[in-house]
């Protein structure tokens, strides 16, 4: 279809003049006539009974809409894949900030004190907090064990390997709770009459998701329930499962009052309250030839899934498949759990899972390196996934991935031998001690395994009267270049510029359920389904004999118009439909997970500053395989705003916790990178095609995520000749390394007898 | 936002004087706030318990900053920006400078005050550290008047200051005698930009001949209020900075502090910082010696005479004991551009008496003796300065002491002029000329010479 | 009985040109008097604490953070934001540039992102890197990682927007 072309063209982002002249809307940038503004009474306990709930007094009740559990008229849950989040506590709670009650009110300005005078009595029962807590279940506070969910994945004859080790390596490694941090906080208006039934408006990621809870919580029909995004500013995950919390809080409120109902966290409920990273402890037991190649291993991995179940069956999934790295394990035994404890409910953030598997073996690779006595890269090389090799599930590598030539190029790029020895040098005679760290990662693309089949997207192309072409997906745009990429897509199948397509907003009413925004599935998956539906209004007009079946763009937008004229503005969709050869096996956890993979090596190069034990990143290197560049500037930015994440993870950013509440919910505590602290950050892509996504794409949003923080523990590594092996890494963490290190050495020092 | 704006009041006087009347008005206290980076983040959790409060942001008399040749006054109400623009603070303090740069990001430097910051009281305020470092002095004002406090002693504890309810900080003033220190500041926060501090240090000192003749190093973030670490400064003064006293000094440091752990870092953490701060401030002490040591002989040897003889050595380049006491002030003098800018801002403090004064010292242009001879030396430069008058012709001679005669009685002195390297002739043009100036301008013209008169012998001095 | 403070006052500033009377308490935010009195919610509020930048606006030609800023202080001022900047020919070569470098994505931070930009452009046409980064290190992104506005505000620089 000869046209100008716009894939691998930096196409401007669609809605970006908008964003860079203030005309854009946000939720809160929305008020409606007559509107309420509503709030959420929380629990200030991690857990225990309900017993007293009052209403203080200097306050005018009357003036409030008051809703608790009672009015829920559905089910009192948020639904996702199991049920058994309350909406609101009815009699207990099991996290602190769990949503008890609802106020509203026309003046935003008087709810806080409201909240503040409803006093709740209750009777607390022993919480538990940590992943060690909840597998010694001496409180059992979810199901039978605390356990939400299990996957095993066997392979091979794991004791014939120990037996045959030159080597057995062993290693535990935690990461911590991180806060997506968006800049634009979660918020929802919803408004409710028997005629057009409830329509829902905000900031999220997945509309379809959020349907389907107000449907499940209110008892409407599900032509009662309508679900617009609007301009969502940020999300990374934090926007998938959460809205629908809040937009249940808000409906509930509106079907009260029957008024328009408004809630917006301020910063700190949405830091308290909301969902992070899930924490997560891998315990390694390798067992490596004298040469570096593994012959098997165990991988123990728990992640700590907060009060409720949520989205943590499929977090642990990631995990669990991207536990082995982009490496062969000729045997393995990999034991996941995901537990709870009595926190706020942690849940999706970019990367889901994988930046928390990937950090370990990652790590544990540079350790078996270190055992072994070869290179961290030398044990990469011996053990990488290649063409026709299996992956930890047993799927084939079909594409011809060398990932030791992505290495060798990735290290060149960060000049990386050069300045190993430069900095081992030039150490010994510095306070600031730089090294530097690379980590090799995989990220696969999509759902895993029979996901995308369950999700049966469904994708419409519209021909408008204008003779232009409208997206209709529930695939939102939050920065990512949703509008942006599937425009190009659209665009480039029908020969037409790019200015003749857009993407219409997500809007329950009017498009189809595409599935979630999420695992990194848009451009790829999504994005092949809008060609397919693109070409299915071609031949609509071909059919019609309106248009040849090749076109210029200019015949296309004629006979486009002219078929809309007589018929009205026409649509065509399309259905998911699996490979053929896709297979995966839910109880074994075998086959092929994921349809495409990313392939990376991210390098690090760090400074410790010895005096304050702070580390900078000084120069970073992302080097990735992504199947196809879609829009150069897009993809970019993707990578370096992932990066900037990954080191936010890392270096900076701790969730400080006391009794199940985090205790650092300000900007000014709760640390993230500034444009001070991020370093020159050098990108480079490379395509190997992807036969299962739009135009070879894969997906690329979250795989930037994984890299960061092994690579800069790798390098401060490094640099110190110490080992660290939990992430966020403070300074104040490492002077504590320090000085226990030093402690012990002046120890060993001192003659025998002398103490 | 968790504050309800209805429960507020907030009112703006025009000036210094309504502010404080307000002040001492019945009922709750009306509470100044000037940029609000402090007070509207409490307002917005919800955690302002002031109910009344007073916008003192645009009262002139509190953003002026005044350079005089002793010290530098601060208005209260400068904020951060104000500072770092400030060419008199860069190069006199430029730890406070340095101070204002770490202040959040560019938009909270052009609201945050140095008034606010030190009323705020947190420990962790940026500008502090540098402000005990220097030795601050408050200006405190209310409708009785005003006083001086040292800012060493206006913390009293935690978030406790020596502040009257009737009162506010008109200005911080800075002592100028550290233009011969070497200054040294550092901040550890929790990132490289709009972060809070961890630890921050300030601190200067002169090293002299390897020996420290006075430091000062001050802390924030390490105690319940700012501190000055006095026993670790006690350790360092009057010794050689050698290895086991830096390494004492730091071990020192690390144990007068008294950091807690808090929701940003440990106790632990900030205390071995502090060791390793001070150290390093040391080793820089110890690798600059060059900025520290008078690079000029004839100011070291002055710099060490008592008040009374180094003025009279200095009043030979000068005549105004104005002139001279401030001179002898500025020490010590590391340089001899040091010594030269000083003068020069003196000189152009200089009142009318003190010029007169000056004038006296010199001897008629062209006559043998001055009507009053500072000093010997001082005869012996007026004698080189005039040597080409004195090799004029008679008639010449002649014509400059009429010249002279008639400048004496219409001004009322003798006529000053800068003679080196100007010919007797170009001396009576200049003569003859200035004899048509009214008063004012004269008496400008001839201190104008003076000043030139003055660079020449200092110069002349210092290279003795 | 809640205790009531002041009352609502007229206070009069400049707002993108314009005198604008607004009817409002005087510890109201400047943020809030904006977005809600006035529309003009091109103004985010990202953090309500001064340490995000997203309610960044000129106050007589000064950043500052307006969600601190009670409104009786900006009286008799001139506050310019995102939406008062179209005209001056040094914003759209920033806006451009964004949109040119991908400088914006989820779009949120943007507007106090694009303010800080002009801001430091006018008191530094040409700036270093470094001079960028200090110049926007009040303003936090989530998103891009920070390279790509940098770039765009170097590249606007470079282009020479025309001063006012």
């Amino acid at each position: 279809m000869p046209g100008p072309a716009t894939i691998g063209v930096s196409a401007p982002r669609k809605e970006g003049r908008d964003k860079v002249t203030g005309r854009a809307r946000y939720i809160d940038d929305i008020s409606l006539p007559n509107m309420l503004y509503g709030a959420t009474v929380r629990s200030r306990i991690p857990r225990g009974k309900i017993k007293k709930i009052s209403f203080g007094s200097g306050i005018n009740w009357d003036e409030f809409v008051v809703v608790t559990a009672k009015d829920i008229p559905g089910k009192n849950c948020i639904a996702l894949i199991e049920y058994d989040q309350p909406c609101l506590a009815d009699g207990a709670v099991n996290h602190p900030e769990e949503p008890i009650l609802l106020l509203a009110h026309a003046d935003r300005h008087v709810l806080p004190k409201a909240v503040a005078a409803i006093e709740i009595e209750y009777e607390p029962q022993p919480p538990i907090f940590t992943i060690e807590e909840s597998e010694q279940q001496r409180q059992i506070i979810w199901g039978a064990d605390n356990v939400f969910k299990k996957y095993l994945i066997q392979k091979g004859d794991l004791d014939e390997v120990w037996a045959n080790a030159d080597f057995i390596v062993e290693g535990e490694y935690t990461t911590g709770a991180q806060e997506q941090l968006y800049i634009e906080t979660n918020g929802i208006i919803a408004t409710h009459d028997a005629e057009r039934g409830l329509v829902v408006s905000g900031s999220l990621q997945c509309p379809y998701y959020v349907h389907k809870a107000m449907v499940a919580l209110l008892g409407l029909p599900e032509n009662k329930v309508r679900v617009v995004q609007t301009e969502t500013g940020g999300a990374f995950g934090g926007k998938e499962e959460y809205p629908s919390m809040i937009a249940g809080h808000a409906a509930l409120l509106a079907m009260k009052s029957a008024r328009p109902v408004k809630i917006i966290y301020d910063r700190l409920e949405d830091m308290v309250a909301t969902t992070k990273r899930h924490p997560s402890r891998t315990r390694h037991r390798t067992a490596v030839r004298k040469d570096g190649k593994i012959l098997g291993g165990e991988i123990d991995l728990v992640i700590d899934g907060g009060a409720y179940l949520t989205l943590s069956p499929v977090v642990l999934s990631r995990a669990t498949i991207h536990a082995g790295g982009p490496y062969e394990w000729p045997a393995v035994r990999v034991e996941a759990k995901a537990v709870a404890t009595n926190a706020p409910p942690h849940g999706a953030f970019r990367g889901f899972g994988a930046p928390q598997s990937l950090f370990a073996i990652e790590r544990h690779m540079d350790r078996i390196a270190k055992v072994v006595g070869i290179s961290p890269a030398e044990i990469r090389r011996v053990n990488f996934l290649k063409q026709g090799a299996l992956t930890i599930t047993e799927q084939t590598i079909n594409e011809n991935v060398e990932l030791g030539k992505m290495l060798d190029r990735a290290l060149e790029h960060a000049d990386y031998h050069a300045k190993k020895t430069r900095f081992a040098r030039e150490n010994k005679h510095s306070p600031i001690k730089k090294g530097i760290g690379f980590a090799a990662f995989l990220h696969g693309a999509g759902f895993t395994g029979s996901g995308e089949r369950y999700l049966a997207s469904v994708v419409g192309v519209e021909g408008t009267k204008e003779g232009r072409v409208r997206v209709l997906v529930s695939s939102t745009e939050f920065g990512q270049g949703t509008n942006t990429i599937l425009s190009q897509i659209a665009a480039e199948t029908l020969g037409l510029p790019y200015d003749d397509a857009e993407v219409a907003q997500p809007d329950t009413f009017d498009v189809p359920n595409s599935g979630p925004t999420v695992a990194s599935r848009t451009a790829m998956v999504v994005g092949k389904l809008v060609a397919s539906a693109a070409r299915g209004i071609e031949q609509t007009l071909i059919a019609a004999g309106l248009l040849g079946v090749t076109h210029t763009a200019e015949e296309f937008r004629a006979a486009c118009k002219k078929y809309a004229a007589e018929h009205g503005a026409f649509r065509s969709f399309t259905k998911y439909e699996p490979p053929a050869n896709i297979f995966w096996d839910d109880q074994k956890y075998r086959g092929e997970a994921y349809a495409a993979f990313g392939w990376a090596i991210y390098v690090a190069q760090v400074s410790v500053d010895t005096r304050s034990y702070s580390v900078t990143v000084d120069d970073f290197v992302a080097l990735q395989e992504v199947g196809r560049v879609l829009n150069p500037v897009l993809a970019r930015g993707q990578i370096i705003g992932g990066v900037a994440q990954g080191i936010g993870f890392a270096l900076y950013e701790k969730v400080e916790w006391r009794e199940g509440r985090m205790q650092n919910g300000q900007m000014t505590n709760y640390i993230m990178p500034t444009s001070a602290d991020v370093p020159e950050i050098r990108v480079f892509f490379e395509e190997l095609g992807n036969a299962h996504g739009a135009y070879g794409a894969k997906g690329i949003g979250e795989l930037p995520m994984d890299g960061p923080a092994p690579a800069i523990v790798n390098a401060i590594e490094d640099a110190l000749g110490m080992p660290f092996d939990s992430v966020p890494l403070l300074p104040e963490d490492i002077f504590e390394a320090m000085n226990s290190a030093a402690i012990r050495d002046s120890e060993a020092r001192a003659p025998a007898g002398v103490r | 936002m968790r504050s309800d704006p209805a429960e507020f009041n907030l009112v703006a006087p025009s000036d210094l004087r309504s502010a404080l009347a307000l002040m001492t008005t019945e009922g709750e206290r009306w509470m100044p706030i000037a940029g609000g980076t402090d007070l509207m983040v409490q307002y917005a959790a919800g955690a302002l318990r002031a109910r009344r409060l007073m916008s003192i942001a645009r009262l002139p008399e509190l953003r002026q900053i005044n350079v005089a040749a002793d010290e530098i006054q601060i208005g209260a109400g400068s904020t951060y920006t104000d500072l770092r623009r400030q060419e008199a603070i860069a190069r006199d303090f430029p730890m406070l400078a340095q101070a204002a740069g770490w202040v959040g990001g560019i938009a909270n430097q052009n609201r945050g005050t140095i008034g606010g910051n030190i009323v705020n009281a947190s420990p962790a305020g940026d500008s502090l550290p540098a402000l005990l470092a220097y030795g601050a002095e408050l200006i405190l004002v209310s409708l009785n008047g005003e006083r001086r406090v040292p800012y060493t002693m206006f913390h009293t504890g935690y978030r406790k200051i020596q502040l009257a309810s009737n009162e506010l900080i008109r200005a911080v003033c800075l002592p100028r005698r550290f233009i011969a220190y070497l200054q040294h500041a550092r901040k550890v926060g929790t990132r490289n930009a709009q972060a809070v501090s961890k630890i921050a240090l300030a601190a200067l000192a002169r090293v002299e001949g390897g020996i420290v003749r006075d430091v000062r190093i001050a802390l924030g973030s390490v105690a319940p209020v700012p501190m000055r670490l006095a026993e670790t400064e006690r350790i360092l003064t009057g010794n050689l900075l050698d290895d086991s006293v830096v390494a004492l000094a730091a071990k020192t440091a690390a144990s007068e502090v008294k950091p807690i752990d808090d929701i940003r870092s440990t106790a632990r953490y900030r205390a071995a910082v502090v060791g390793n701060l001070v150290a390093e401030f040391l080793e820089r002490l110890r690798a600059e010696p060059a900025a520290t040591e008078a690079a000029n002989q004839t100011l070291a040897r002055w710099n060490a005479l008592s008040a009374d003889a180094a003025e009279g050595e200095i009043l030979a380049c000068c005549g105004s004991r104005v002139w001279a006491r401030a001179m002898v002030s500025r020490r010590p003098l590391a340089e001899e551009s040091a010594a030269l800018s000083a003068s020069e801002e003196i000189c152009a403090g200089l009142g009318d008496a003190d010029w007169l004064e000056a004038f006296c010292a010199h001897p008629r242009i062209g006559g043998k003796k001055a009507e009053e001879v500072a000093s010997l030396q001082s005869a012996a430069w007026s004698a080189q300065e005039q040597s080409s008058a004195a090799a004029a012709g008679a008639e010449l001679k002649a014509a400059l002491a009429e010249g002279n005669r008639e400048y004496e009685r219409r001004f009322g002195r003798i006529f000053i002029v800068c003679a080196t390297g100007k010919t007797s002739a170009e001396i009576l043009a200049i003569l003859q000329k200035r004899l048509q100036n009214d008063d004012r301008s004269e008496l400008r013209e001839a201190a104008e010479q003076q000043r030139q008169i003055t660079e020449l012998r200092l110069r002349k001095w210092l290279r003795a | 009985m809640t205790k009531r403070g002041a009352a609502r006052r007229d206070i009069s500033l400049t707002v993108n040109g314009e005198v604008k009377t607004v009817c409002a308490y005087p510890m109201e935010r400047l943020l809030d008097v904006l977005r809600e009195q006035l529309g003009l919610t091109g103004t985010k509020e990202g953090c309500g604490e001064g340490e995000c930048g997203a309610c960044s606006v000129f106050m007589d030609g000064a950043l500052v953070d307006s969600c601190l800023v009670p409104v009786l202080q900006a009286q008799g001022s001139s506050v310019v934001t995102i939406e008062g900047l179209a005209v001056d020919a040094r914003a759209r070569a920033v806006q451009d540039a964004f949109l040119e470098y991908g400088g914006a994505q989820c779009g949120i931070c943007t507007p106090g992102m694009i303010l800080a930009a002009v801001h430091l452009l006018n008191a530094k046409p040409a700036p270093t890197m470094d001079d960028i980064r200090e110049g926007l290190a009040g303003n936090l992104c989530r998103c891009t990682g920070y390279l790509q506005i940098l770039e765009a505000v170097a590249a606007a620089a470079a282009k020479g927007g025309a001063a006012r």
